[in-house]
C-alpha cells in the first residue's frame, strides 16, 4: 500500500542475470511477437537466431503470435526459413489463421462469401479452412466511376467482412466493404488487429491495420470483432497444441496495447523489448497504464544473462 | 433529486410552413439529399427558392462535400438552373481554409491534403501552400529493406476529406506528418459515414479517410463541417445574423440537424435523403428535428388553412 492506500503499481524489473535464470527456470514455453521482436521488415534483428537456438536447447517450447495478417502461417514458416530459422507452421499463430479460425468455430455456412480487405495471407488461411474469399490484394488495382449511371454492385452473398492491414487499401475495397457491412442481412465485420503502426521496413513505421480498420467502422458506424492480441482468441487454439499452463509461458513482444495485455489477459508472464516499437520513456510515461513484468533492450539480451 | 433535462420534444411534421417562413429570416439548406441528388435536381426546388427569396428571406448553402469549392458549387448550381451565388456557399473544403486562416496559420508552414480538388482550390485561394491532393493518388510504395518515405518537415497541418484516390501513400505521408511533426494540426473537414455521391445508391464518405488516419494516428481530428459549428459562427458572424432567425433544412440527422441544435436554430428534415420516417421514429434516434416534411418544394403547398 502506498501513503493514499492504493495498492502500489507493479514496477517493470529490468532483465537481469539474476532475475532471467529465474524467468527461464519457470518458464516452459516463450510465446514470441514477430515485428519488432525478431525482426523488422525483412531484416532479422541481432542475436535472435543465436537466442532461439539457445532457448530450444533449454527445452523451451517457442511459439509465434504475430498481429500481421500479410501472411499465412505457411508464407510465415517460409519467411523463418528464408531467415535462418528452423520454424515450423503449426508454432506460428497469425491474426490471419485466427480470422479463419474465428469463422470456423462460430459455423460459419460454407455458402457464404468472405470479402478480404488485407492480404494474401487472410485469403489462404480462409481457403485452407475451407472458406471462399473474394478481394484482397487483386481489388487494389480496381478503380471506381462516380457517374450517375454507374452502378456498383456487391455480392449479396458475403457474410463476412474481415480487414487487415492493407497496402493496396483505395476506395473500391472502402466501398465494397461497406456496402456488404450496411446493406447484407447480418453481415460479420471482423478485424485481424487494431495496431495504429508497426515496423512494415526496417528504417520506420507504417500505418497497421487499426487504419484500415478505423476507415470502415467509420463507415459502417459499426465495431468489429477482434481476434487478434490483445484478444485472447488466439490462446485457445495455442492450448489446445500445448497443455502447458499459461502461468508457466512468457509472453515476449515490443507493444505494450497488444503483445503485453494479450500475456496479461492470459495469465502469462510478460517482457518487453525495447527494439520495436515502444521505448523506455514510453513505458515510464506517466500516462501508461501498463506494466510488463521484465523488460529489456533485445531478445538476445537473453544470450548475455544466460 | 437528481436534476432531470426534460427529453426534447418529438418532431412535428410541417403543417403551417408560412408560419415557420415567417419566424426566420435565413434559411440554412444543405445541398446532397436536399437541394439535388447527385447530378439531378430535386422536384420543385427552384420554384421553393425563388418564393422564398421574393418574400425577403436569406438563403445559405451549407454542404460537407469538400470535392468542390464554393466556385465549382457555384457553377453546379448555375448547371441545374439555380441562380445561387458563391458568396452564398458554405462547403466543407472552404471551412478548412476558413479555419487555418481563422487561427492565424503561418504563411511558412504547408498544409497537406488528403482530398480532393474543392480543398487544394479553397487553400489556395487563402493564400496557403499545399502538396498532396488528387496527385498522390498515383503515387506507389514498396515496402522493402532499406526504403525509406520522407515527408517535408514545413507541413503544419494536415487536411483529410472524402478522397475517391485514397491510398496508403497518403495515409503514411500524412501519418508522418502528424505524428513526427511538432504541433502539426491533424483537421477534418467531415466525418460523414456514407453520403449519395450519385442518386442511385450510398457511398463511403469523408467519415472513412478521416476513420483510418484517427486509427494510424491514434488522434481525433478537428472537424470543421456540420455539426461542428464553426461554419454556422462563420457565416452568422459575415452576414451579421441572429442565430435564432435561422432555420437549418438538412436530410441528415447527426450531421445538419445536430448542426442545427448546436447553433440553436430552428431545425426542419427533410426526408427526400438519407433519413427515412422509420429512421427519425425509430427507439434508436435521440436527434429530434423541430419540424419534418417530405422535401422542400412542400413550403409551397403547405399553406395555413384559411378560416
Amino acid at each position: 500500500m502506498n501513503a493514499n492506500g492504493e495498492a502500489a503499481k507493479a514496477v517493470p524489473e529490468l532483465l537481469s542475470p539474476q532475475n532471467a535464470r529465474l524467468l527461464l527456470d519457470s518458464t516452459e514455453a516463450f510465446l514470441f511477437d514477430c515485428d519488432g521482436v525478431i525482426w523488422k521488415g525483412d531484416k532479422l534483428i541481432d542475436g535472435v537466431s543465436e537466442t532461439l537456438d539457445l532457448l530450444r536447447s533449454k527445452g523451451k517450447k517457442l511459439v509465434f503470435v504475430t498481429n500481421n495478417s500479410s501472411k499465412s502461417r505457411r508464407q510465415y514458416a517460409e519467411k523463418f526459413n528464408s531467415l535462418g530459422i528452423a520454424v515450423s507452421e503449426d508454432e506460428i499463430f497469425s491474426s490471419s489463421f485466427a480470422a479463419a479460425m474465428f469463422m470456423k468455430v462460430n459455423d460459419f455456412p460454407q455458402e457464404k462469401k468472405v470479402y478480404v480487405i488485407g492480404g494474401e495471407g487472410i485469403l489462404q488461411e480462409l481457403q485452407l479452412a475451407g472458406f471462399t474469399g473474394l478481394g484482397g490484394p487483386e481489388d487494389g488495382k480496381k478503380t471506381v466511376e462516380l457517374k450517375s449511371n454507374c452502378f456498383f454492385e456487391h455480392d449479396k452473398s458475403v457474410g463476412a467482412v474481415v480487414v487487415g492491414i492493407d497496402p493496396y487499401i483505395n476506395y473500391y475495397k472502402l466501398q465494397y466493404g461497406t456496402l456488404c457491412i450496411r446493406e447484407n442481412p447480418g453481415c460479420l465485420f471482423i478485424a485481424t488487429n487494431l495496431d495504429a503502426v508497426g515496423h512494415m521496413t526496417d528504417l520506420q513505421e507504417w500505418p497497421g491495420a487499426g487504419c484500415m480498420v478505423g476507415a470502415i467502422s467509420s463507415s459502417t458506424e459499426k465495431k468489429p470483432m477482434v481476434v487478434g492480441k490483445p484478444s485472447t482468441f488466439m490462446m485457445d487454439f495455442l492450448l489446445q497444441k500445448y497443455h502447458i499452463n499459461t502461468s508457466k509461458m512468457c509472453m515476449v513482444g515490443d507493444r505494450l496495447d497488444t503483445d503485453i495485455l494479450f500475456g496479461q489477459n492470459a495469465g502469462c508472464k510478460t517482457l518487453l523489448v525495447l527494439s520495436g516499437v515502444t521505448t523506455q520513456a514510453i513505458l515510464q510515461d506517466p500516462s501508461n497504464k501498463i506494466q510488463p513484468d521484465y523488460y529489456t533492450s533485445k531478445v538476445s539480451d537473453f544470450l548475455r544473462f544466460i | 433529486m437528481a436534476a432531470t433535462f426534460p427529453a426534447r420534444a418529438t418532431a412535428q411534421p410541417l403543417q403551417n410552413a408560412d408560419e415557420l417562413i415567417d419566424s426566420v429570416e435565413t434559411f440554412i439548406f444543405d445541398c446532397d439529399g436536399v437541394i439535388w441528388k447527385g447530378d439531378s435536381l430535386i422536384d420543385g426546388v427552384p420554384e421553393t427558392l425563388d418564393m422564398l427569396r421574393s418574400r425577403g428571406k436569406r438563403l445559405v448553402f451549407v454542404t460537407n462535400n469538400s470535392t468542390k469549392s464554393r466556385k465549382q458549387y457555384g457553377k453546379k448550381f448555375e448547371t441545374l438552373g439555380l441562380s445561387v451565388s458563391e458568396e452564398e456557399i458554405f462547403a466543407s473544403s472552404f471551412a478548412a481554409a476558413a479555419y487555418l486562416k481563422s487561427i492565424n496559420f503561418p504563411k511558412d508552414k504547408k498544409v497537406y491534403v488528403i482530398g480532393e480538388d474543392g480543398i487544394l482550390k479553397e487553400l489556395e485561394l487563402a493564400g496557403f501552400e499545399y502538396l498532396g491532393g488528387p496527385e498522390d493518388g498515383g503515387k506507389k510504395i514498396e515496402l522493402k529493406p532499406g526504403f525509406l518515405m520522407e515527408h517535408d518537415e514545413n507541413v503544419g497541418a494536415v487536411v483529410v476529406g472524402f478522397d475517391r484516390y485514397f491510398n496508403y501513400y497518403k495515409i503514411q505521408y500524412g501519418t508522418l506528418c502528424i505524428r513526427e511533426n511538432p504541433g502539426c494540426l491533424f483537421i477534418a473537414t467531415n466525418r460523414d459515414a456514407v453520403t449519395h455521391l450519385t442518386d442511385a445508391q450510398e457511398w463511403a464518405g469523408g467519415g472513412s479517410m478521416v476513420g483510418a488516419l484517427a486509427g494510424s494516428t491514434q488522434r481525433e481530428p478537428l472537424v470543421v463541417g456540420k455539426p461542428s459549428t464553426f461554419m454556422m459562427d462563420y457565416l452568422a458572424n459575415k452576414f451579421g445574423i441572429l442565430k435564432s432567425q435561422i432555420c437549418m433544412v438538412g436530410d441528415r440527422l447527426d450531421t445538419d440537424i445536430l448542426f442545427g441544435q448546436n447553433g440553436s436554430c430552428k431545425t426542419l428534415l427533410v426526408l427526400s435523403g438519407v433519413t427515412s420516417l422509420s429512421m427519425l421514429q425509430s427507439p434508436n434516434n435521440s436527434i429530434q428535428p423541430d419540424f419534418y416534411t417530405s422535401k422542400i418544394s412542400d413550403f409551397l403547398s403547405l399553406k395555413a388553412a384559411t378560416v
